[in-house]
């Protein structure tokens, strides 16, 4: 009897492993071209927003639709982890055909040669492309990204509960302090070494705007007196307690959503995030009230993997995305944001969204959010700068002495 | 004097106090699940769950995403934990009951795999899976996974084996039993409860594993829960209820299983314990 239990359970466990071999021989990756149809993969982190991502899937459907020989799906790489993810890929000499990064990744990347030149592929001369933006997508002559989409940075307020939006910083301040009450706070920001990528944007408007940078493009200047100013500004707000502390972007963008969070310092592409989550807030955009009018810019090329082994389909899509009609599309789906050519706003757009040319007012005095000079560099100068800040917000050093270390390490980083 | 049942009332309170403390995530999660946009972030918190949005679950499942997940997450769990026990059986095995050169190496080297955190492997496995075709399936994350936790396995395998007689082994061979006879039909057997412990242990890994997973994986339709869930959190928007809604899905499967095998891991928490 117990013989006959013991040899049901072998063969059992022999038909499980069994399994786990053709698990482990037949679970392989499809190649990359069937039946003449060339498909790619195409990744970009804003596939996953609410609002944005359906219509951005549908986008690319249109291209499917547009021609046969090849065809577009979206990578589904999580947010959280895009970065680090596309670049462990791309480095190993796998990863997506076609990836939207954001500046510092597509610096790095690109130092790395991880991303395709793409002069030969793309006659860009037939595209009336926007300068400001375009100038950073060429090093050394090389081209090796174009704009999928630049996105300014301002003021997000709840009309309801800020009537007149705030011109100055102690104004700013002022009206965080009054809203915060009960379950409603004045302002957000990320603050957590969690989000290491977003905190960096968050004070980057800080910096420049209280007329600080990271460099002189020369040598770093992360513990210079303007940057410190700046900083000690997002530090007061933090210790006033007129944030939502320890809750990350997705939450506190959520509180905004819904009435909970009286301003946010944003790009562009949170108009159509926002409506995605709340069609009926009432918000509304101003210049962000810094002592000195320069904020980041979110730059988002669009690149091609060095090792794609189709180059050229990757191109073809590109190609597409750059026609004046899908450049139209492309920029009412992002909202505020610029896309890679000059393109006009349909008078229903304005209509409905009446403060986008607040961002596009702003497009001279934005820069893209890396440290001139030290593109490449710019991801490990990141962490360095944001682990420092994050600890003096957190009381452990005081700003100054942070700002002092992050130099030191920063420029033993960079040599 | 207390009366006796002071004591019988303080213990079932402690027991309620630590059930609660388990269990209250699990049904935050639900709750926040079911809860609607107005009272997401009301300053008075919703603590019973409202029926009324148990649509969010049901729109979960429409799309047949979280359902593959799910399934992924199963089948890696599933192959993690067959193959996992399946070579840490003979390894446990071998380090028991024989002698050989080198064997307290084995042991050392075994204990320092699990020393290395996953994300320093990333990339060299990453370069080995390319290599041989096995980025991109279900197969490679089991493989990964099996190697992360078979050390482990291996160890607690041993130390269930050092613990039985080795006169039955001895019994059996008198029979005429063969080496591998004695491990499956004497040794296997008599380590269930050891047996199960470790099946949760390789299960539970594979089962929460991310970083191998958000790299190793490039097609939407093989990733599995850890991922998928993260695909949410969207750069600028993130459908907090949906989220919620997933992740008790995605825990639900771990506890079934983990119930299963409970009483198995019980018993090898306590064999040994009233030997005489």
């Amino acid at each position: 009897m117990r013989l006959h239990r013991v040899r049901r359970s072998m063969v059992a466990a022999a038909s499980v492993t069994c399994m786990a071999v053709a698990l482990l021989t037949g679970c392989g990756s499809d190649g990359g071209s069937e039946g003449g149809v060339t498909k790619l993969t195409f990744a970009a982190s804003t596939l996953g927003d609410p609002g944005r991502g359906p219509l951005l899937t549908k986008w690319l459907e249109e291209f499917n639709k547009s021609q046969s020989k090849v065809q577009v799906s979206a990578a589904a790489v999580p947010y959280p982890t895009f970065g680090q993810t596309i670049l462990t890929q791309m480095g190993s000499g796998k990863g997506p055909d076609l990836i939207r990064f954001d500046m510092p990744e597509f610096e790095a990347a690109s130092d790395a040669g991880l991303i395709a030149p793409l002069n030969d592929l793309i006659d860009v001369s037939k595209y009336d492309l926007l300068k400001q933006p375009d100038q950073f997508m060429v090093h050394d002559g090389q081209r090796h990204g174009i704009i999928f989409e630049a996105s300014n940075y301002a003021m997000f307020y709840n009309a309801d509960l800020i009537p007149k939006p705030p011109t100055n910083y102690e104004e700013f301040f002022n009206t965080a302090k009054s809203l915060t009450k009960g379950d409603t706070y004045g302002l957000a920001f990320r603050q957590t070494e969690a989000e290491e990528a977003g905190v960096w944007q968050d004070i980057f408007n800080y910096v420049y705007g209280f007329g600080g940078a990271w460099s002189d493009g020369q040598k770093l200047t992360i513990n210079s007196p303007a940057n410190l100013k700046g900083l000690q500004a997002f530090k007061d707000l933090y210790d006033a307690k007129v944030i939502p502390r320890g809750a990350d972007a997705a939450t506190f963008r959520r509180m905004f959503a819904e009435g909970k969070v009286g301003m946010e310092l944003n790009n562009g592409g949170y108009v159509t995030a926002t409506r995605g989550q709340n069609a009926d807030l009432n918000f509304n955009v101003a210049p962000i009230p810094f002592p000195v009018r320069k904020q980041g810019a979110i730059l988002a090329p669009i690149v091609i993997n060095e090792a794609s082994p189709a180059k050229e389909a990757a191109a073809t899509f590109i190609k597409w995305a750059l026609e004046p009609n899908n450049q139209v599309k492309l920029q009412e789906i992002l909202g505020a944001s610029s896309v890679a050519t000059v393109t006009k706003r349909s008078p229903e757009q304005l209509q409905k969204t009446p403060f986008l040319t607040v961002f596009d007012d702003l497009t001279e005095s934005s820069l893209p959010q890396i440290v001139q000079g030290f593109e490449a560099k710019t991801p490990d100068i990141r962490k360095i700068v944001v682990q420092n800040v994050v600890a003096a917000l957190q009381g452990t050093v005081d700003l100054k002495t942070a700002l002092d270390r992050a130099q030191q390490q920063a420029s033993q980083l960079v040599g | 004097m207390r009366p006796p049942h002071v004591g019988l009332t303080l213990r079932i309170i402690a027991v309620l106090v630590v059930l609660g403390i388990a269990v209250f995530p699990l049904y935050w999660m639900f709750v926040t699940a079911l809860t609607n946009n107005s009272e997401l972030f009301a300053d008075k918190a919703r603590l019973v769950p409202d029926f009324s949005q148990f649509g969010v679950f049901i729109d979960a499942l429409a799309e047949g995403k979280a359902t593959t997940w799910l399934r992924n997450s199963l089948v890696i769990a599933a192959g993690t934990t067959v193959l996992s026990i399946g070579l840490g059986i003979p390894l446990g095995y071998a380090l028991s009951r024989f002698s050989f050169r080198g064997k307290a190496l084995v042991a050392v080297v075994l204990l320092f795999t699990q020393m290395l955190p996953e994300a320093l492997m990333v990339v060299p496995l990453f370069a080995l899976f390319r290599r041989f075709d096995l980025l991109d399936s279900l197969g490679g994350l089991i493989l990964v996974n099996s190697a992360f936790v078979l050390p482990i396995v291996a160890l607690i395998l041993k130390g269930a084996i050092d613990g039985l007689p080795r006169e039955l082994e001895e019994s059996a061979r008198v029979d005429g039993a063969r080496p591998l006879t004695v491990l499956t039909r004497i040794n296997v057997p008599l380590i269930a409860p050891s047996l199960a412990a470790t099946a949760v242990i390789a299960f539970f890994h594979a089962w929460n594993e991310y970083v191998f997973a958000v790299t190793f994986i490039f097609t939407p339709g093989m990733q599995p829960a850890s991922v998928g869930i993260a695909n949410f959190i969207g750069e600028l928007g993130t459908p907090i209820q949906t989220v919620m809604a997933v992740a008790f899905m995605f825990t639900a499967p771990a506890v079934v299983f983990y119930l299963f095998v409970q009483k198995y891991v019980v018993a090898g928490m306590t064999a040994g314990a009233v030997k005489g």
